[in-house]
């Protein structure tokens, strides 16, 4: 059994009867009036978003194009030769890969780890149970992204860290080492902190969307003799492909922003070699006064976010499940 | 798109700065006592923090009418603070410095007052003040900031413990690598060592440059315009690094993943028999519970090779001072809350415990107010044929950074001294 776009649909509600009074009756001019006056309900909330969001955006472009020199506030332009650098830059190459890495194990985990996570909890027949798993699940996602990467720092310490510890009782001794002062395992120790603190705030968000599925189905389902297995491949993955579409969207533009947790545990070390766009971009920026390169890598940043969200925007709105 | 492009720019707008050489604080101006002085430190956090609090409110005592702005950030901190201050161009009246190239980079911006009528040797105020302490900020004959204590990066070591495996402080290369194998052999983490953060790793390698590599090759090689960094010495003092590394430290080629503070603690536990450190750090190091203060904290220099082929006699370490800021309202009082700080009584509370900073200030620094430790060190810097400053400030910051990435990858063991130095030439060459 599988569900198409359109298989499941609740019965349309008959269209309300078009009143005298209703708004297509109404003249042209108090439309137009009470247009003006919803303009000027969102007219805040446009105006800080116009200054406080696409201004600096707009601006950051202009100082991608430009040297410039912070201490005596010299600004030379210098054409696309930031680009040009950041092309060339095997360090850009390595933070670009590190981010696409971070993105690819984010999915893997973070969305469709997550779901079937959740489908195992909303199958459970205990409520309680359901609740307490959600919670124990949610925590990790409560604490801020800078506590967990102390807390991961201590517990990836190699001398005192409780990871290489547990594998010293476990007879696992050959496998310790700095986790994060290494450079082929750093950035993935950073990865797997971040699965941690982000895997159980997905898998709510995907208990909540396996819950608006109507019982009906998995009842109907079961009455021909359907397993759990094809249940959840023929009726909860279908369903909850939105909110698959949605998590894909934040999971990857999270992982292109990645900033807090590296600059904890590694600041882009050892060698460089943990660095992504955003701690390469504040590294450049901050601490080799590079401020025009710096906005040239962030530009980089915002175009590959804004094409991946689009392409992602446009699949999703392909896949939309109707009700 | 190119439309887009040509409107930011139009909105970020190309200028030629207002940079100008800063005018001359005038020695005779008469500072008001009224208003707000705002103060970046890098006092931020125990045991320093009430330091400059407690000296504001003392001269808010003397000057009711005057009131202050503190920023107190911390060593790790206060570079992104500074930069972040100025390049938005809020920087406070008064702020920290290191010397070098940091502090090159606001003298040349004309964010720096010049100091000379009022604190060059030979001034009134300058007389308080050691020359070469004065002289880490000069540029150009001028003097641009106060400097507030002196600093020099030395090896401690546990007395008791060595005392115990007749061991003495060694006078070589060599003998400081024997030595830890007797420590490794009694159980002891012969030299703690925590490079998460990477610039203690550059400090050693700074002390071993100034040994292997010759004086004025070294200073040359500082700039990217003048540096060609083809000098051997350069790998030789790179291959003692990693010697020291894999051979004396307990975590090896694990220690880029170790903190500072975790090395530190590791002396002062007694668990390790030495520690590499600033002289600022001596006195939280054997603070007054610390098992090292029962044992006993000696110091010594870093021994040179025997053959070394530089200055065997220089010191790493520079002294760190405060700017008072050229475009300031409030420079002449700012210039007198600075003396204020440095006067004799204030200068002899930063060199004792807790705080430990021994002062730039002549005769600050005694057998009174500061523990033995910090007296011997400010005695060799005194005496040394010069001081270096350390190789995260000293050169342009894209140099720094190259030395910095090199470092990380000598401990771990991933590159080889030839290639940490192919990349830091090829930065130093871009920096041109």
């Amino acid at each position: 059994m599988t569900v198409s776009d359109t298989a499941w649909k609740p019965a349309a509600s008959p269209p309300a009867p078009v009143s005298a009074k209703s708004p297509r009756n109404r003249t042209n001019k108090p439309a137009r009036s009470r247009r003006w006056r919803n303009f000027v309900w969102v007219l805040p909330a446009v105006l800080l978003l116009g200054v406080f969001a696409y201004l600096p955006l707009v601006q950051n472009l202009g100082f991608s194009f430009l040297k410039w020199d912070i201490y005596s506030g010299r600004q030379t332009f210098v054409g696309a030769d930031n680009y040009v650098r950041m092309l060339n830059d095997p360090i850009f190459w390595k933070s670009l890969l590190n981010n696409t890495l971070y993105a690819i194990i984010s999915i893997a985990f973070q969305v469709f780890g997550a779901i079937i996570l959740a489908a195992m909890i909303e199958g459970l027949r205990s409520q309680r149970w359901r609740g307490i798993l959600r919670a124990v699940y949610f925590v990790p996602s409560a604490i801020s992204l800078t506590v967990a990467g102390l807390l991961f720092y201590f517990i990836y310490e190699p001398e005192m860290g409780i990871l290489n510890a547990a594998l010293d009782v476990l007879g696992l001794g050959n496998f310790t080492q700095a986790w994060l002062g290494q450079e082929n395992t750093a950035i993935f120790a950073i990865i797997a902190m971040s699965q941690w603190q982000g895997f159980g705030y997905c898998t709510l968000l995907f208990s909540v969307a396996l819950q608006r599925i109507p019982s009906e189905l998995y009842e109907a389902a079961s009455i021909d003799g359907v397993g759990p297995l094809q249940r959840f491949f023929s009726i909860s993955l279908p369903l909850v492909r939105e909110m698959t579409g949605l998590m894909m969207i934040v999971t990857v533009s999270g992982a292109f922003q990645v900033f807090n947790e590296v600059m904890v545990m590694t600041s882009g070390g050892p060698n460089n070699s943990s660095q992504v766009l955003g701690t390469w971009l504040y590294r450049s920026g901050f601490v080799r006064n590079d401020f025009g390169y710096a906005a040239a890598v962030a530009t980089a940043v915002f175009i590959i976010t804004l094409v991946l969200a689009v392409i992602q925007l446009r699949i999703s709105k392909k896949r939309r499940v109707q009700w | 798109m190119a439309l887009l492009a040509a409107a930011a720019l139009a909105l970020t707008g190309c200028s030629d700065g207002g940079s100008q050489p800063a005018a001359a604080l005038d020695p005779n101006a008469e500072p008001q006592y009224t208003g707000t002085l705002s103060i970046l430190t890098k006092f931020g956090g125990d045991p320093l923090e009430p330091y400059f609090e407690d000296l504001a409110a003392e001269y808010k005592k003397l000057h009711p009418e005057v009131s202050f702005e503190l920023i107190q950030e911390t060593d790790q901190s206060i570079k992104d603070k500074t930069k972040t201050l100025t390049a938005s161009q809020a920087m406070p009246d008064i702020y920290f410095t290191w010397a070098g190239s940091w502090a090159n980079n606001f003298i040349d911006g004309g964010l720096a007052a010049d100091l000379t009528p009022i604190i060059a040797p030979g001034t009134e105020w300058g007389n308080d003040f050691g020359e070469s302490a004065l002289k880490a900020f000069a540029k150009d004959g001028k003097y641009f900031a106060v400097p507030l204590y002196n600093n020099g990066k030395f090896m401690g070591y546990n007395q008791r413990i060595f005392k115990e495996l007749g061991l003495t402080p060694p006078s070589t290369f060599d003998e400081l690598i024997s030595s830890c194998s007797v420590l490794k052999g009694a159980g002891y983490e012969p030299i703690s060592f925590g490079n998460k953060d990477g610039w203690p790793g550059l400090h050693y390698l700074q002390q071993l440059f100034a040994y292997e590599v010759p004086a004025d090759t070294l200073q040359a090689d500082f700039s990217p315009a003048t540096a060609k960094l083809e000098d051997r010495g350069y790998l030789k003092a790179m291959d003692q690094f990693t010697r020291l590394v894999n051979e004396c430290t307990g975590s090896g080629k694990d220690s880029n993943g170790v903190l500072y503070t975790t090395a530190q603690q590791a002396l002062a536990e007694g668990k390790s028999g030495m520690y590499y450190q600033e002289i600022l750090e001596f006195d939280s190091t054997a603070s007054a519970d610390s098992k090292l203060k029962q044992d006993g904290l000696g110091i010594f220099k870093l021994p040179a090779a025997a053959d070394a082929k530089g200055d065997t006699q220089a010191i790493e370490g520079s002294p760190e001072g405060y700017i008072i800021n050229a475009r300031s309202k409030n420079a002449a009082l700012a210039a007198d809350f600075m003396k204020f700080v440095t006067n004799s009584q204030n200068a002899a509370k930063l060199s004792a415990p807790p705080y430990g900073q021994p002062s730039a200030v002549k005769g600050a620094v005694s057998t009174e107010n500061s523990s033995g430790p910090v007296i011997e060190g400010i005695k060799q810097v005194n005496e040394a044929s010069a001081a270096i400053t350390w190789l995260d400030s000293v050169t342009v910051p894209a140099v720094a950074d190259a030395w910095l990435a090199g470092g990380e990858a000598l401990v771990a063991g991933t590159q080889t001294p030839d290639q940490v130095l192919a990349s830091v030439r090829a930065a130093s060459s871009a920096a041109k």
